[in-house]
């Protein structure tokens, strides 16, 4: 019984991974339809959604985070110490920020896309696309794919950015140390490597975001219960997904 | 549950109106999927312009698609875009006309079309859920009519109205077509159907129970 299920979800986990794939071959095959306006309009409306208006969540989760994390570290190596910049500098440039980024944007997005494509879907509008001589690839995928993808790479040098100040800020504050020390050892400190792997992780996680969302709202068959289902099938997918390769970008880069 | 469609032989040539009076709107839904390609007949062959949609690539099929007007029973709108942007997207995306370009083309028609200044502006700020039957058909037909489509097809576009609307309908896509385009029209079987003017009409249904 436990084999069997098992191997229900191994096998649930390839029908999506082939099938998120080859979405996102097409997908790429087709990003010259940015250069049409209406395309275009998507894009800039999924990188406000995605973007812009998970600004606000954001603001708070870095806050919050930078300051949980700098409590900690301080509390184990002191403050105003090279180490806990280098600390600060691991653990929110390469890990929590990407990550962070990724389960707010999955939460808000992934699921808002997933259920929009599946009732678009039901109510045969992608068939109204077709009829217009528009494909929904086109029109529906390439925007959402680029515009979270974009959107998740901007969101996650933000919250870096708003976690590493708010934490020196409430060391600064707290400890009566200083605030612009710690933050000159950590520019000091941070490579091109960091950088480049951090925006790596974001653009990984945007493109497995965009992708199984759209790939989970499109496939949606005719039953307005598909959607809910769409919605919460492509959010645990994502989590999972993005858990997964997060471990693995990190060890193939740091380990 | 119901049989194929029965067989009906059309030829529609450039400028000429046909109706084709159909048993039931699931015989009306068959057929004008199987016209937009996303319906294999049973048996029979259909040809747009020379060719047959269901047999062209995925690209082919949309570029034949773009030369027609289709104006489905329910507007076939997007719903997440406001009536506007529902009527200008065709426009926008195959030739890359700029919205404010559009905007004086889209008076002159609707102008053409007998929709009245004060009633199109309200209308095109909706989103798709807040118009009325009536309403969606009318920017279904606008948006068909910014393309300056070679065949116009309209699908039950009186059916569930009132008779003034639904007759306002039917003379708008009456000049929609002119001077040259064709016209088809799937229609129910009552009395305003019988009264559109068309150089062709054919009865059709489904075989079998």
């Amino acid at each position: 019984m436990l084999a069997e299920k098992i191997g229900r979800v191994v096998l649930e986990a390839l029908r999506d991974g082939v099938g998120f794939f080859a979405l996102l071959r097409q997908a790429a095959g087709r990003w010259r339809a940015l250069a049409r306006w209406p395309v275009r309009q998507v894009f800039y409306k999924q990188i406000y959604f995605t973007g812009i208006e998970a600004l606000g969540a954001i603001s708070v989760i870095a806050t919050l985070a930078g300051i949980a994390i700098t409590t900690q570290i301080v509390s184990l190596a002191g403050a105003d110490k090279a180490l806990t910049s280098r600390i600060m500098l691991w653990t929110i440039v390469r890990e929590l920020g990407p990550l962070f980024a990724a389960i707010v944007v999955t939460a808000r997005s992934s699921s808002a896309t997933a259920s929009e494509l599946a009732g678009m879907s039901i109510r045969g509008e992608l068939d109204s696309l077709r009829r217009l001589g528009i494909a929904p690839l086109d029109y529906l995928v390439v925007p959402r794919v680029a515009g979270i993808t974009v959107a998740i790479m901007a969101v996650t040098v933000y919250f870096q950015f708003i976690a590493i100040i708010t934490g020196f800020a409430f060391t600064a504050l707290v400890y009566q140390s200083s605030f612009f020390t710690p933050l000159a050892d950590v520019v000091s400190i941070l490579s091109l490597h960091e950088v480049s792997i951090s925006l790596l992780k974001g653009l990984v996680f945007g493109l497995v975001i965009s992708g199984i969302s759209c790939l989970y709202g499109l496939r949606v068959q005719h039953s307005i219960t598909a959607v809910p289902r769409a919605a919460t099938g492509a959010v645990m997918r994502n989590l999972i997904a993005v858990f997964f390769l997060d471990g693995v970008i990190s060890y193939v880069a740091f380990f | 549950m119901r049989g194929p469609l029965g067989p009906v032989d059309l030829i529609l040539s450039a400028g000429e109106t046909a109706k084709v009076i159909v048993e039931s709107r699931a015989v009306a839904e068959e057929l004008f999927g199987i016209l937009a390609g996303q319906l294999l007949p049973a048996s029979g062959r259909i040809e747009l312009f020379g060719q047959d949609p269901a047999a062209l690539s995925e690209t082919a099929r949309l570029d034949l698609l773009a030369r027609v007007g289709f104006v489905p029973e329910d507007g076939g709108l997007i719903s997440n875009l406001k009536a506007w942007e529902n009527l200008i997207l065709p426009a926008t995306y195959h030739r890359g006309e700029s919205p404010a370009a559009l905007e004086s083309r889209v008076s002159a028609l609707a102008k053409r079309l007998g929709v009245p200044a004060a009633s199109l502006a309200t209308l095109l700020g909706k989103l798709p859920d807040q118009l009325t039957l009536a309403e969606r058909r009318q920017v279904a037909l606008l948006r068909a009519a910014l393309m300056k489509p070679s065949l116009l097809v309209c699908d039950f576009l009186h059916a569930g109205l009132d008779r003034a609307a639904g007759e306002a309908l039917l003379k708008a896509a009456a000049t929609v077509a002119e001077p040259a385009p064709a016209i088809l029209h799937l229609c129910p079987d009552d009395a305003v159907s019988a009264r559109i003017s068309a150089d062709r009409s054919v009865r059709l249904g489904a075989e079998g129970p």
